[in-house]
């Protein structure tokens, strides 16, 4: 079954073209890795995805419910780890996942369950009496994900979750990620190629706001006739391949 | 309780515990403002009317609010270019539950420094304590407000390493236009119907006359309160404004 549905969908700011007429879908628990260099309209894709921003053309449909018209009932189903850590500084782990529990209407009883959860999945309960301004970079950006799962999303967007961290940490991340695989659908952007072969099931790769490649690992080797998603990204963004 | 209720105190909550928990705020906000009331009340209330504690405690009070703009202002503006509140905008919440996040989370900290700046003068100067001290705590309430909104518009439309120096312009501002460390009286008309023209003065001169008593509740109470609460719908409305446009770009 379908999650996510794009048609056409397009976003232009004054004189550039940051998404063009982007036609994808992604299946429901499935891991997507949309792929592509900078500029090329990975995060506004997201953005519009997750309501933040609005199409100027086209639309899209999260879980049957289109970003122009149904925000208010899309909200609920997904949530987003930023490129940025993005938690309360002065705030223990602990005070954050609450907050943000709060924050979705949780009572208390679901809020200690939701702890509970996230320090199991995360091992969050090492850290959860330290003020996140105090945690590594490598903590914070766990402590990020597990924000984004505290209203057990449908759909969870991962806007560059592993960007600046070290090989450890990002290992450690893959976990994660890899645990919430099949329950939840991910959409993830990446600039890791290898992170993209390690968790994706299926792979866009765009540029200049198209989509190149929309499908699994297998027919994006087979279309470039390389043997990993680094050299078939390679081949597709270098012009090597003809679009899809 | 509502879901837009609940996300406004919950935002509340969280707001009040990052600002509490910065250092620089509890010297700013608090501990300055009180070591002047005590300082310049002990070296200068025979010299000058202006630092008799009937003056100089609603005086601070009011002074005091300036610094609820700054940290409101660096708060909003450190959690826009952290994208948590790109985050936040997922969850759902409006720009007007926001900004009555920020400013819910604000007013209790400008009720506890007019109680403490009004206790502090009493102690300094027991003839202070009245009933229309409790006056003086409810309107430092609607001062407060419009320093918080004036902080929060500044923190919507500042990044986090403009707003600290737009907002000291703005305490500098207030010090000088409020007219409470001289007699504005002495001042040309032109400066002092500039004055009188914006809230700084008016908040001041409010506080002082609920506190002391009106002569003239129209032109002492009235006229000020009117102007102040202008200013503060003013800046509110464009916060929340500003605030929405900033989450349709996030």
């Amino acid at each position: 079954m379908e999650i996510i549905k794009t048609e056409k969908l397009r976003k232009e700011y004054k004189d550039t073209v940051a998404v063009a007429g982007l036609d994808l879908t992604v299946k429901e628990g499935e891991l997507f890795a949309l792929l592509g260099l900078n500029g090329a309209g990975k995060t506004t894709t997201v953005k519009m995805l997750t309501c933040l921003a609005k199409p100027t053309g086209g639309d899209a449909f999260v879980c049957g419910y289109s970003v122009l018209r149904d925000a208010d009932k899309i909200k609920p189903l997904i949530d987003i780890s930023m490129q940025e850590t993005a938690v309360a500084r002065k705030l223990t782990v602990e005070e954050n996942i609450a907050f943000y529990a709060k924050l979705n209407g949780q009572s208390k009883e679901e809020i200690k369950n939701t702890k509970e959860k996230l320090y199991a999945a995360l091992e969050l309960d090492k850290v959860k009496n330290k003020r996140a301004s105090t945690l590594s970079g490598g903590w914070q950006r766990k402590l990020s994900i597990a924000l984004a799962l505290v209203s057990s999303p449908k759909v969870l967007f991962l806007d560059e979750p592993t960007l600046g961290l070290d090989v450890i940490a990002r290992r450690e991340l893959w976990n994660v990620i890899r645990a919430l695989h099949g329950s939840t659908t991910i959409v993830l952007t990446t600039h890791y190629m290898e992170e993209a072969e390690a968790l994706a099931d299926s792979i866009g790769i765009m540029k200049d706001g198209r989509l190149l490649f929309l499908g699994g690992k297998d027919a994006l080797f087979a279309q470039t006739g390389a043997d990993n998603v680094e050299d078939a990204f390679v081949k597709f963004v270098g012009g090597g391949v003809s679009d899809a | 309780m509502r879901k837009a209720e609940n996300r406004i105190v919950v935002l509340a909550g969280r707001n009040l515990k990052e600002i509490l928990r910065d250092p620089l705020s509890f010297l700013f906000m608090t501990a300055m403002p009180l070591l002047m009331e005590i300082l310049f009340y002990l070296l200068f209330h025979k010299l000058t009317s202006q630092f008799e504690m009937r003056a100089l405690a609603p005086g601070i009070a009011v002074f005091a609010q300036a610094f609820l703009a700054l940290f409101a202002g660096l708060l909003i503006a450190l959690d826009r270019s952290s994208s948590f509140l790109t985050r936040l905008y997922v969850s759902g919440a409006r720009s007007r539950e926001f900004i009555a996040g920020y400013i819910l989370a604000l007013l209790p900290c400008s009720a506890a420094q007019s109680v403490l700046f009004f206790l502090v003068g009493g102690i300094l100067e027991p003839a202070f304590f009245s009933r229309s001290m409790l006056w003086g705590v409810l309107l430092c309430l609607v001062t407060g407000l419009f320093y918080i909104g004036l902080g929060v518009l500044l923190g919507v439309i500042c990044n986090e390493r403009s707003v600290g120096g737009v907002a000291s312009v703005v305490i500098a501002g207030q010090s000088l236009l409020s007219g409470m460390w001289f007699p504005a009286e002495g001042l040309g008309g032109g400066m002092l119907a500039v004055m009188q023209a914006l809230p700084f003065r008016n908040a001041t001169v409010l506080v002082q006359n609920a506190v002391n008593g009106a002569a003239d509740p129209a032109a002492d109470l009235i006229k000020p309160l009117a102007i102040v609460l202008a200013y503060t719908a003013a800046v509110c409305i464009a916060a929340v404004f500003l605030f929405k446009r900033k989450m349709e770009r996030a």
